[in-house]
């Protein structure tokens, strides 16, 4: 598959792997990701990310187009659907201030999201960068590599201090690695963070003068729904309240609740 | 807030109630109703009730628990825990059969008891029973409503790490549309009189309310009037005190195990207590009218002759008990300030009442209205956290 490929470029290095982007005759452009299985673990991870993309056939997720293991040199390579557009870090300035376009940009994203959380699936990982925007605006989801598979065997050490995410996007119990409370309720709390994050222009968890850094924030659940530039907004600060908390039984309950909510302000 | 019988013993007396019209439905208890004779039941009963499937000791063979199906000692012989690894699934069909079977109102998924809960107590009850009941459930595209069974410890009442460990167990469960919920009972009194305990309890059940969930509390005594003020879906009513108060001893098959025979008591909804019919009868002898300050109900005029032999396992103080406590219940107002009104309104009023008969007649803390100054405290603290 990727023989069949030309005008191969290096597109970005990151984590354990490198990405390129390329031609293909059949699928036009995609992306290739290549990189070294480490551990039996980064192989487990990889492998259930592929069979996810492999059984989503949606919009709000790249297409997968070829996966193969080289068990000689241990290398991974995957080939998948280049989705057009930028990410939501590059067009934060289209949703400051905005919370009709940020309630819309939730609608459309748990959308999304269902289909993996339907699956008992888990992204873990979600972030303006893993978020990227279509040109018609639809966003797609990329970034399965942390997802937490419920219905199978964890593969995160139970001793590690921190669970895997990226940590200014991580509710409480991915922080403190509290692996039996992850559930699509702690994708809740990453996307609330994005949609503050976009109205503010600013981290929720990050406000100016804190003496704590977003994570400390995020354990003792400080956070803002104003600044010196954005005043607070009634819808804002009514999603922070009902899902930027420490334990998860005091976020939605499940994801129709969420778009309920939303509901009565889209 | 409906109000449904918890069946045991004498679980006829609560039939008969159920048929002149007192109470919403039953509870049915396995341990006390041979299998069989449950599935005779009137089904228009039966529409309106749930199975309580008393696996809580898994295979202990309590009674008739062996005439059901998903007996786990039918599966197999001297079925234990391991088990569970090969059976759960056989074990949530057949469990979930039975009950679609005699179309209860609710499928109930049952729980296990542990003295002290192992650390793994939760992931264990997701693997044995809720996963294997929710695939079973979908593959037969159920639709009826399906409740998960708790057994809340104190200790997940008062340490925060165990009870937001429940919690979050509890309510991260897509597939069910609530609980079935038994708080255990530990106390030394007839009342519950502890603070703390009873205001967690409120905070517990706001929270599943707050997730949407049905609550259906089982076992309750007389406090479920305090515990509708949190606006549970559901409260029970039951004879024997082991009926109104959890206590794993019920589903323990002791042999020979020495029978304690309690004194006989009278529910009073104006004094909020079950008094002991020592008292009322010193009431007989030193207050007029002492009557007035019990419930009229068709069976009072017999409790009140001279002649009536008062003894705990006799029917008409239970009968009468389900009569006057439901009615009681249903005369709590929808709104939840207004209920909250009400209750303390009716806590204070038996306050009074308990002063005059203590003017006469000195009862003892399990008679008298020491539990309510601590109710209307809790009311008080609960109320400034909605």
């Amino acid at each position: 598959m990727i023989t069949e490929c030309t005008s191969i470029k290096e597109f970005a290095q990151g984590g354990q792997k490198k990405v390129f982007l390329a031609e293909h005759p059949k699928f036009g452009k995609v992306v290739i990701k290549k990189g070294l299985i480490k551990s039996f673990t980064s192989l487990e991870r990889i492998k259930r990310e592929v069979k996810l993309l492999d059984e989503l056939d949606s919009e709000y997720y790249p297409k997968q187009y070829h996966f193969n293991i080289d068990f000689k040199t241990n290398e991974f390579e995957i080939v998948e659907e280049y989705i057009e557009g930028s990410t939501l870090r590059d067009n934060l300035h289209i949703f400051y201030n905005n919370p009709s376009e940020i309630f819309s940009l939730l609608d459309l994203l748990i959308d999304g999201l269902s289909l993996i959380w339907d699956k008992n699936v888990v992204h873990r990982d979600l972030k303006p960068e893993n978020i990227i925007l279509r040109p018609n605006m639809k966003p797609c989801i990329i970034d399965l590599g942390i997802a937490r598979f419920l219905d199978l065997e964890s593969l995160t050490k139970t001793i590690s201090p921190v669970g895997p995410c990226t940590p200014i996007y991580a509710s409480s119990e991915q922080l403190t690695n509290n692996k039996n409370s992850i559930d699509l309720r702690t994708d809740f709390f990453a996307l609330v963070v994005i949609a503050l994050e976009l109205y503010l222009g600013q981290h929720p968890f990050n406000e100016s003068g804190s003496k704590y850094s977003i994570m400390e924030n995020i354990l003792r659940n400080n956070y803002i729904v104003e600044n010196e530039n954005v005043n607070q907004n009634k819808q804002m600060s009514e999603l922070a309240l009902k899902v930027l908390h420490t334990q998860p039984y005091m976020r939605f309950r499940n994801y129709s609740l969420f778009k309920e909510f939303l509901k009565t302000y889209l | 807030m409906k109000i449904y019988h918890q069946t045991g013993f004498r679980y006829n007396w609560n039939i008969e109630s159920f048929e002149k019209g007192v109470g919403d439905g039953l509870i049915f208890s396995p341990i006390n109703i041979d299998s069989d004779k449950l599935i005779s039941f009137k089904e228009k009963m039966k529409q309106v009730s749930f199975l309580d499937p008393q696996l809580y000791l898994l295979n202990e063979a309590k009674g008739s628990l062996d005439t059901y199906p998903y007996f786990p000692g039918n599966l197999k012989p001297d079925f234990s825990t391991p088990d569970l690894d090969n059976s759960q699934d056989e074990l949530a069909k057949l469990c979930v059969d039975y009950q679609i079977e005699n179309d209860f109102e609710y499928l109930v998924i049952p729980t296990r008891y542990h003295a002290d809960n192992p650390t793994n107590y939760f992931l264990d009850s997701t693997d044995f029973f809720v996963d294997p009941f929710c695939e079973y459930l979908k593959e037969i595209k159920n639709s009826k409503k399906v409740l998960l069974s708790a057994i809340i410890k104190t200790v997940m009442l008062t340490d925060d790490e165990k009870k937001n460990e429940v919690l979050n167990w509890i309510t991260g469960h897509q597939n069910i549309d609530g609980v079935y919920i038994i708080f255990e009972n530990n106390f030394t009194s007839k009342q519950i009189k502890d603070f703390d305990y009873l205001l967690n309890v409120l905070r517990f059940i706001k929270i599943l309310k707050m997730n949407q969930l049905e609550v259906h509390i089982g076992y309750c005594n007389t406090e479920a009037l305090l515990y509708s003020i949190a606006m549970p879906d559901s409260v029970t009513i039951g004879s024997y005190e082991n009926l109104r108060s959890f206590g794993i001893k019920r589903f323990q098959d002791l042999e020979n195990a020495p029978m304690r025979g309690p004194n006989a008591r009278l529910y009073s909804s104006f004094l909020l207590q079950w008094v002991d019919y020592v008292y009322i009868q010193a009431m007989e002898k030193l207050i007029t009218n002492y009557e007035d300050f019990f419930d009229d109900s068709e069976f009072k005029p017999l409790m009140f002759k001279p002649d009536f032999k008062w003894h705990f396992a006799k029917a008409e103080p239970y009968k009468h008990y389900f009569f006057v406590f439901d009615k009681q219940i249903k005369q709590l107002p929808e709104l939840q300030s207004d209920r909250i009104f009400y209750v303390k309104q009716t806590i204070k009023e038996a306050l009074n009442l308990f002063k005059i008969i203590e003017n006469n007649v000195l009862l003892d803390n399990d008679s008298d209205g020491s539990h309510l100054s601590t109710w209307f405290n809790v009311i008080n603290a609960f109320e400034k956290e909605i």
